[in-house]
């Protein structure tokens, strides 16, 4: 992040540990932008804790309503899909969290859980995204534990007929949006609702999100990214303040 | 059915551990006096239990908010069932032999902890046997049937009182009835007879309590809050364990004193007070410790509890011991909001969150507790037309699997951050 927005980006798979992997990632950034290892980092999100050469850390929900009101400043309420958790932050008109609430007890509506699915079911996350789009119906998937829903899905796929593979993966998608659902009523939902995380560039699941929210929904251009661009912000502010 | 001969182990464990922090209080020379005469009490109530047995003395295990102002004017010894398992999950953190052998008797994870832990506690003979097993409706459809199980396991008589769960005269006279009839089963039982000028002054002492409760409480909006981050917990005990005992009564008066003193000096009981924070039901007690360093390092004290030490109005008449009682009942904060549970509790937290200047409300929502997880919601969007964001931590009030310390450590400070980041 500089002076006139964002320089560049790099996204890495966590596959190391999370030091290592931002390490990598930090590298690459820093090549691309042109810049030298003299600079103000903040980490967040899982494993942010751990990066022994950042100089902050911050929690996931406070980086993602910055990150949020710099990209979509008419979002009031984010609701991000990563890898690992479901997470709804309600910000006010300051890019500041207001409520916030997330599932994290279970793999379940996660994007693990679509990765596990789409594993199963031989598709890769684009060809799901399209091929729920011909469902005729949803098969009934659980939302509440990603176990039984990965036993329910077998299931469909060798009941006597088996059940079309797109309703299944409109099923799974529905179990999906059931538990963010759950998850945006309880913390309470703001209009403009904005997604983030890997999973929102899932064209299928957010459609069926923004049918049961009953209106569009906003998407940045790097929806993976809106958390780190959040990072960014306060590293530049603390930067600005002077603060070590 | 298992009983020993040697004095429980469990119950000698939490004595031994009160005695330590009673000599650890002692030897700190900014030690409150409060805080002494608090484990002074404890010690008492462990000892008296711990050597019943060999004193040939009753023991009555009783449920939470049964009336034991009874079993103190009847010189019967009590054995408050959660709070015992509260107190061996807060001093000793050995709870799982107690879980496992819950489970032995058929109990599930979904059902409350303290209920499991006690009835595995009695059935490996971990906690003493009582001579009569009295229990009641008053808190929940989960006490109500454990008295049940508890007179199972250990083979003892027992008697429920039935509490109405609505207030009017005749409601209210119907309750004095059932205490009438619980005295008669107890004298029967232990051959003791009622005092009834111990119990006239055991609710005279009662009053006092109440009324220095409410003392405490207005002392504790003063900003800095007087009280230290997480000191409802000892509130919480001695109205639970010592209700109407003329200790009771000096140890809330100290109290009283030592916040009036701390509140006109504008002494904080934290360095630096940053988070006001309003407390929802009970905390993790295997990981108060924990708290109540993470509280101390962030600034963050618990100003108000609306469920705990926060009584109905009405004041008790020692002339009328038995009425006083079952108006009592009635006044408890879970009563009087929950029982049934009506539009009172939301305006009583609403009204606290204004008084007490509280920055942030953290729920512990216990994963055993249906009733109160059910008022999740209600409590949420309340808080939430005030500005107030409300914390939910998914956790068990003993049960060290559902919550680790890095969990909880990791949702307090993410919550912390955002109160900070609010300002």
């Amino acid at each position: 992040m500089g002076d006139d927005g964002i320089l560049s980006s790099a996204v890495v798979l966590s596959c190391d540990s999370a030091e290592s992997s931002a390490k990598a990632a930090l590298e690459q950034a820093l090549a691309m932008a042109g810049q030298d290892g003299d600079i103000y980092i903040v980490s967040t999100g899982a494993g942010g804790k751990a990066i022994s050469f950042s100089r902050q850390q911050k929690a996931v929900t406070t980086c993602l309503a910055r990150g949020v009101h710099y990209l979509l400043p008419e979002a009031r309420t984010v609701v991000d899909m990563g890898a690992e958790s479901i997470t709804v932050v309600r910000i006010n008109d300051r890019g500041r969290v207001s409520d916030y609430g997330n599932q994290d007890k279970c793999a379940a509506g996660t994007g693990i859980f679509l990765q596990q699915m789409a594993k199963l079911l031989r598709l890769s996350m684009e060809e799901m995204a399209t091929v729920s789009s011909k469902a005729k119906a949803r098969a009934e998937i659980t939302g509440t534990c990603a176990v039984f829903a990965e036993s329910e899905v077998i299931s469909h796929i060798h009941r006597d007929p088996p059940t079309p593979i797109e309703d299944i993966v409109a099923g799974i998608y529905s179990s999906m949006v059931h538990r963010i659902m759950a998850q945006l009523q309880r913390v309470g939902m703001k209009k403009e609702v904005a997604v983030t995380g890997g999973v929102a560039a899932n064209s299928g699941l957010v459609s069926m999100l923004a049918e049961q929210v009953g209106h569009s929904l906003l998407i940045p251009p790097t929806p993976e990214l809106a958390g780190a661009i959040g990072a960014a912000l306060i590293a530049k502010e603390n930067m600005m303040q002077g603060a070590s | 059915m298992t009983t020993t001969a040697k004095t429980p182990d469990r119950i000698d464990a939490i004595l031994r551990a009160c005695r330590l922090m009673l000599r650890m209080n002692k030897a700190r020379p900014d030690a409150r006096k409060s805080e002494v005469l608090y484990y002074e009490m404890l010690i008492d109530y462990c000892t008296q239990l711990a050597t019943a047995r060999q004193q040939g003395r009753f023991i009555a295990a009783h449920t939470v908010f049964f009336p034991s102002e009874i079993l103190y004017a009847m010189d019967i010894v009590p054995m408050h069932t959660e709070t015992t398992s509260w107190m061996t999950a807060l001093f000793l953190g050995e709870y799982a032999d107690l879980l496992a052998a819950g489970a032995e008797q058929g109990l599930s994870s979904e059902i409350c902890s303290p209920h499991r832990g006690l009835a595995g506690a009695l059935t490996i003979g971990a906690l003493p046997r009582p001579d009569v097993v009295l229990w009641s409706n008053m808190v929940c459809d989960n006490t109500a049937k454990c008295g049940e199980l508890l007179m199972r396991i250990t083979a003892s008589p027992g008697f429920f009182l039935d509490r109405p769960f609505q207030r009017s005269e005749a409601e209210v006279q119907y309750f004095v009835e059932e205490l009438r009839d619980m005295i008669a089963f107890l004298e029967l039982q232990s051959g003791l007879k009622m005092d009834w000028d111990k119990l006239s002054e055991t609710v005279r002492h009662m009053d006092e309590q109440i009324e220095l409760f409410r003392d405490i409480n207005r002392l504790r909006q003063a900003v800095p809050s007087p009280f230290h981050p997480l000191g409802f917990l000892e509130l919480v005990t001695v109205d639970y364990l010592f209700p109407g005992r003329p200790k009771a009564t000096e140890y809330l008066r100290t109290l009283r004193d030592e916040l009036a003193a701390a509140v006109a000096e504008h002494r904080g009981a934290v360095p630096e007070e940053r988070y006001r924070l309003m407390t929802l039901f009970m905390p993790p007690m295997y990981l108060i410790g924990f708290l109540e360093k993470l509280s101390r390092e962030y600034g963050a004290v618990s100003v108000t509890e609306p469920f705990f030490c926060n009584w109905g109005e009405g004041r008790l008449d020692r002339k009328k011991p038995l009425e006083s009682i079952a108006q009592k009942s009635y006044m408890l904060p879970e009563s009087h909001m929950f029982g049934p549970m009506s539009d009172k509790a939301i305006s009583e937290i609403v009204d606290s969150a204004r008084r007490y200047q509280v920055d942030g409300a953290i729920y512990y929502a216990d994963v055993g507790c249906r009733h109160t997880c059910a008022t999740i919601k209600l409590f949420r969007d309340a808080l939430s037309d005030l500005d107030v964001p409300v914390l939910t931590v998914d956790c068990d009030v003993v049960d060290p699997t559902v919550t680790s310390e890095g969990e909880m450590r990791e949702k307090l400070e993410r919550f912390f951050e955002l109160l900070e980041d609010r300002r």
